[in-house]
């Protein structure tokens, strides 16, 4: 009986943590190109929860097309967030960026409350009341949906990263944007390609999770703070680091719900950034920077 | 000559504006301090309770005020749900923006620390909070609308022991001085008439996934789970987890915590459930229709309990106005308030010395997607 609880749990905490992980890849993926520490990450995951609501409601469209038609606007949004705020600021000092982010995210909090009402809503799927039963394990096929999308974007990520002309241009901007711009790299591609992606990776994770929570306008902030927790956890810059801080974080988060208590799941977010930050500052699998 | 003419029309301009404003220095508005949460997981508890005083000072407005003709003016606050921005809301609306009175205290959190800041200055309505110390540890002007967690758990624990016949229970309860008192009453209620609470769960205000807590309770095997659940948008999650993670038995719902929206966001997972309330939607009280009707011109939400009661306070600090026949003076509107019996929307209201209302306290049911009350 125990050890069926223990799994649940874990499959509990893998799943939350998936959500994380995507949340914390597209915040990692523009610090590690661009280096840029975006604030407004968490509002473009309530933008896509909110885009698939309206999306369902005013298309009539059903939940899968209704995910991937948000997931799509919001990497549009990326472009105009690029277009309008980050590359124009781009030659600022970098707590001049963080700022302006800060002060997006209070923007698209506030015109979200505008927009669309401070009331909760619920992203309605097929899939988010339908149980799947693996012995004793009982998991919705929402949850599995998150997982398994989840994997599947992050290995497209991955390979498109490692392989693709622009995946190598992106990683040649990160490792140095002024000799990536000698040797013919277009710098400004790539902040618009990495902004699409990293938008709509968010986008995606407020599609997936809509079902599994009511939304508002907010939980935007809550969003981005997960994702810095997992970001530090794993090192700032590092996708195969979001990737295991991010589970980590679910799993840890569900064990320590689970057998001390859901009100300690939040301090102890906080503790590993304070444990790691005095331990190892640059993450689990960060690559030192020193300035 | 020129110049002379304009000084004249300025004087001219000037002696009018004095007049004028004398003439609406009389007709100032009654200003009511709104303290409310507007944003955070309880903006919009925050926005259907702001709502329900809104329409009732439209329908009052409307009859020609207060105090022969004066109008009366909501002054908002956000309080975000946290107890700091509720005192900085409070100084503010006191010191800066001179309010008249102030209604406020929706979470309980936020009014136990708000009520040292209107101590014995200010005229303080407080609405939804349940906690006993509100008004235990109130203050002349202070006073209490909903019923206390202790007052609903007495009439909710004899239900859930009489009727329901479960053997044991379990817990999921906010985090916060309302839910811990909320477990502290019903283990000693509830284990008196011999039901086995089998285990608490406690959740913060910020968290969106119960599955943890809920994998936890459902091991335990609980004939019944217990939601205290004070905010909307978590309710509606939590319901819906219940379910998906299999849980079969019975849910219960927190006293005074039901409203359409959550009916209508939790979909079937409420369906059945009980809960009490101070507010039967299918009441005929003529009051409550006309605010009603008033709320539905006005807004596009469903009038909720959490509405009523901001209505209530606005419907009573008018009363006790006229009553008294001046805005300020606290000693005699607190002297009408609780000398006799008030007529509201809820129904019939009297305060004890201490500022804390009795009022009536129906048991609902969800039922085909609505709240009705049930009738023994």
């Amino acid at each position: 009986m125990d050890y069926i609880v223990l799994a649940q749990q874990i499959a509990n905490g893998l799943v939350n943590g998936m959500t994380y992980v995507l949340i914390a890849t597209g915040l990692t993926l523009v610090f590690s190109v661009l280096h840029i520490i975006n604030f407004a990450h968490g509002e473009f995951y309530m933008l896509g929860a909110f885009f698939t609501y309206f999306a369902a409601k005013l298309l009539g469209v059903d939940y899968i097309s209704a995910a991937v038609i948000a997931t799509l606007a919001v990497a549009a949004l990326g472009v105009l967030a690029n277009r309008l705020f980050f590359w124009p600021l781009r030659k600022e000092h970098e707590f001049t960026i963080l700022l302006s982010s800060l002060g997006l995210a209070l923007l698209l909090t506030n015109g979200g409350e505008l927009l669309f009402g401070a009331d909760p809503k619920y992203v309605d799927s097929p899939f988010a009341d339908s149980i799947v039963q693996a012995g004793q394990l009982v998991v919705t096929q929402q949850r599995v949906l998150i997982f398994v999308v989840g994997a599947v974007i992050l290995l497209a990520l991955n390979l498109f990263i490692r392989h693709s002309r622009m995946g190598k241009m992106m990683r040649a901007t990160a490792q140095n944007p002024e000799g990536a711009a000698l040797t013919g790299v277009n710098i400004r591609q790539v902040y618009t390609v990495t902004f699409v992606l990293a938008c709509g990776l968010a986008a995606l994770a407020g599609a997936l999770v809509g079902p599994t929570a009511m939304i508002f306008p907010t939980v935007g902030s809550w969003a981005v703070l997960k994702g810095f927790i997992v970001v530090i956890l794993g090192g700032l810059g590092s996708i195969p680091g979001a990737l295991i801080g991010g589970l980590s974080l679910g799993v840890i988060e569900a064990l320590a719900g689970g057998y001390i208590s859901l009100g300690f799941a939040q301090a102890i977010g906080y503790a590993i950034i304070i444990i790691v930050l005095l331990w190892r500052p640059q993450g689990l699998f960060g690559i030192a920077r020193r300035t | 000559m020129k110049k002379t003419r304009w000084i004249l029309t300025a004087a001219a301009a000037l002696l009018a504006g004095s007049i004028f404003g004398a003439s609406a220095e009389d007709k100032a508005p009654v200003r009511i301090g709104t303290i409310a949460p507007l944003s955070g997981p309880g903006a919009f508890d925050g926005q259907l309770a702001v709502e329900g005083m809104e329409a009732m000072a439209a329908l009052i407005n409307e009859k020609g005020g207060v105090l022969g003709g004066r109008k009366l003016e909501l002054v908002k606050y956000d309080d975000k749900g946290n107890p700091e921005e509720g005192v900085s809301a409070a100084k503010r609306a006191i010191e800066q923006d001179d309010v008249d009175v102030i209604v406020g205290g929706w979470f309980s959190s936020v009014a136990l620390t708000m009520k040292e800041v209107t101590r014995d200055r200010i005229l303080n309505i407080m609405t939804s909070t349940q906690h006993p110390n509100t008004t235990k540890e109130g203050h002349k002007y202070l006073f209490r609308l909903n019923a206390t967690s202790t007052m609903m758990s007495d009439t909710y624990s004899k239900f859930i022991c009489d009727k329901m016949g479960l053997k044991t229970i379990a817990f999921i309860t906010i985090n916060d001085d309302y839910g811990r008192l909320e477990v502290e009453n019903y283990r000693k209620l509830l284990g008196q008439c011999g039901i086995e609470i089998l285990g608490n769960e406690f959740y913060n205000k910020e968290d969106t996934d119960f599955t943890t807590a809920l994998t936890k309770l459902k091991a335990l095997n609980p004939d019944a789970i217990y939601v205290s659940a004070i905010n909307t948008a978590q309710g509606a999650t939590i319901y819906r987890q219940i379910k998906q993670t299999g849980y079969q038995g019975t849910t219960i719902a927190s006293a005074g915590n039901m409203n359409p929206k959550l009916v209508e966001l939790s979909g079937k997972a409420l369906e059945g459930v009980y809960s009490v309330s101070l507010y039967a939607p299918d009441s005929d009280n003529p009051r409550l229709k006309a605010w009603a009707e008033q709320y539905g011109k006005m807004f596009s939400n469903e009038p909720a309990f959490i509405g009523t009661l901001g209505a209530q306070a606005v419907e009573l600090i008018a009363g006790a106005m006229d009553e008294v026949g001046d805005a300020r003076d606290y000693e005699k509107l607190a002297a009408a308030l609780k000398a006799h019996p008030w007529d509201t929307l809820l129904g019939t209201i009297t305060f004890d010395d201490i500022g804390q209302a009795q009022q009536n306290i129906y048991l609902v049911q969800v039922k085909d997607g609505k709240i009705t009350s049930v009738k023994e």
